[in-house]
């Protein structure tokens, strides 16, 4: 009988095609929220995408009123590889930041934490980072929480 | 736990480019030697000819083709590009279901394009008509995506009733089913040497005798002035030893292959919650045998098939544009159910001779918590209680 194995044994496969980094917040997500979200309290959220399009994203901020500083991030996706690493690293990335400062944290910024990320798959990083700013808009909405004058 | 340090991978991506194959490795390595031109006269030139001519006839075997209908190309999809060519400027009808190699080919060749419509289990329906003058009509055997085999004999015979000429893009059926180009009744075929453990860069376009043709390639007398070219003998060479393993190794596709498929849907179907199947399995003997394409609600194919690749080295593709990097769902499932988010959500098993129920197994060892741990974080409604 034939053996069907790949014929060489010292060929050395491809790695993995997203850098080491992207692969670790892939593999292990931060702050990434498991089932049913109206159980997390939070005080604000985003969502953007649609999976027509092949991803979506929510996120979920818990903000301190006095000081305008993220406390706590959660996010779900319907998303592919890129959107996951890159939102686990906007996560961490804004966690502790005021609104302001996490506004600020652009997709290159993201993309520069992951070590890159390639070119095709820039979009998905982008997705994170408009449910972030999605979400401060909609607490900002809130007449309870003014804009932070600047 | 990561196992694709050692470089071995639960290799289930056949329909992509199945793996050379270690006789046809040793055949091509044998070929090397054959320094000569293939055209050219001397000795050296003569010993690669025979050795291209071998193995047209060996392909030649494996669809029950003469040896001088067999024209070699750079692959299947300048062999469909060669036959889309010959029709420039006239009516053309093909499926939805095309390859690209195809679809954008007569998109930017016919003078008009029908597209036949699949049915909801992904076959050409076989009572159509086609627009009045259509000169050509190109229909794939078996569709890369989903697996179904369409009932060529039949169309063959409404497109000769009808005056036009037929071609079947039979890329994903050599060597999985039986392949006989006098029974099938078609003028044109093509094949690719990469799906059946042939090296990549060398498929033919079979010609049948008398058929109308013109190059795409011209400037040279090779393939009888059918296409330019330095012959690649090294290639070519390949492609024989290949057919002539698929001649072999065809039973073992009913034998071995499509248990395991069957085993892997099987288990699919009953272990995922929300899983479905876009390959017909209800259709046992009108689809491949060795291909199973399965969605699973809430989780994004690119994902599934990433974790896969990194917890078990489980190598698989995926209908979702995000990995096809175009930014749109796959054609052939949006044709087959209307839904993106069923082809975002996709994911293709091709199974070899060479796979075991070990491999079928190590997928559903990591597949249906990977699955569930997608839907779980997914923003996508699904029934909760039953995650």
């Amino acid at each position: 009988m034939p053996s069907y194995q790949t014929s060489d044994s010292s060929a050395q496969f491809t790695p993995w095609i997203y850098s080491d980094l992207v692969k670790q917040h892939f593999l292990e997500p931060k702050n990434f929220l498991m089932g049913d979200e109206s159980k997390y309290p939070h005080n604000c959220q985003g969502i953007v995408g649609n999976p027509i399009c092949g991803d979506q994203m929510l996120m979920m901020l818990q903000v301190d009123s006095e000081t305008d500083v993220i406390k706590d991030v959660k996010w779900k996706t319907y998303g592919c590889a890129s959107a996951i690493a890159s939102t686990s690293a906007l996560s961490e990335l804004a966690k502790g930041k005021t609104l302001d400062q996490a506004l600020k944290i652009s997709a290159e910024d993201i993309a520069k934490f992951l070590g890159g990320l390639p070119k095709h798959k820039f979009h998905c990083s982008v997705l994170g980072h408009e449910a972030l700013a999605k979400a401060i808009a909609n607490y900002r909405q809130k007449p309870q929480n003014p804009p932070a004058s600047s | 736990m990561m196992s694709n340090s050692t470089g071995q991978f639960i290799y289930l991506d056949h329909a992509a480019t199945s793996p050379l194959l270690p006789e046809v490795k040793s055949a091509m390595l044998q070929a090397m030697d054959f320094s000569g031109n293939a055209s050219a006269l001397h000795t050296a030139g003569h010993l690669a000819h025979n050795a291209i001519e071998e193995a047209r006839l060996e392909i030649a075997k494996l669809i029950n083709a003469e040896p001088d209908e067999i024209i070699f190309t750079s692959g299947g999809s300048e062999a469909n590009n060669t036959v889309v060519n010959i029709f420039a400027g006239q009516n053309i009808t093909t499926s939805s279901i095309e390859h690209p190699s195809v679809l954008e080919s007569v998109a930017a060749r016919a003078h008009a394009h029908q597209l036949l419509p699949i049915d909801r289990y992904g076959f050409v329906k076989d009572d159509f008509t086609l627009s009045p003058g259509t000169a050509f009509v190109s229909v794939m055997l078996a569709n890369n995506e989903i697996g179904t085999i369409q009932d060529l004999k039949s169309i063959a015979k409404i497109a000769h009733q009808q005056g036009a000429l037929i071609h079947s893009d039979a890329t994903q059926a050599l060597g999985k089913i039986p392949l006989d180009v006098k029974k099938l009744g078609v003028d044109y075929l093509t094949i690719s040497a990469h799906k059946i453990g042939g090296p990549i860069g060398i498929g033919a376009l079979y010609v049948k005798k008398g058929s109308s043709f013109k190059p795409l390639i011209m400037g040279g007398h090779q393939e009888r002035g059918r296409r330019a070219g330095t012959y690649p003998t090294v290639n070519i060479v390949g492609f024989g030893a290949a057919a002539q393993h698929a001649r072999q190794s065809l039973k073992l596709y009913t034998s071995r292959v499509k248990p395991l498929r069957d085993r892997l849907s099987r288990r699919i179907l009953q272990e995922i919650p929300y899983s479905s199947s876009n390959t017909p399995l209800e259709f046992a003997d009108r689809i491949l045998p060795n291909l199973l394409n399965v969605s699973f609600a809430a989780a994004e194919g690119e994902s599934i098939q990433l974790y896969l690749d990194a917890e078990k080295g489980i190598v698989v593709s995926t209908g979702s544009a995000c990995a096809s990097g175009d930014g749109r769902p796959s054609h052939v499932l949006m044709a087959l159910k209307n839904d993106a988010e069923v082809a975002h959500s996709s994911i293709r098993f091709s199974l070899s001779p060479g796979t075991t129920a070990a491999d079928i197994d190590a997928v559903m060892s990591v597949l249906p918590g990977i699955v569930r741990r997608l839907q779980q974080i997914s923003t996508v409604k699904i029934k909760q209680e039953n995650l």
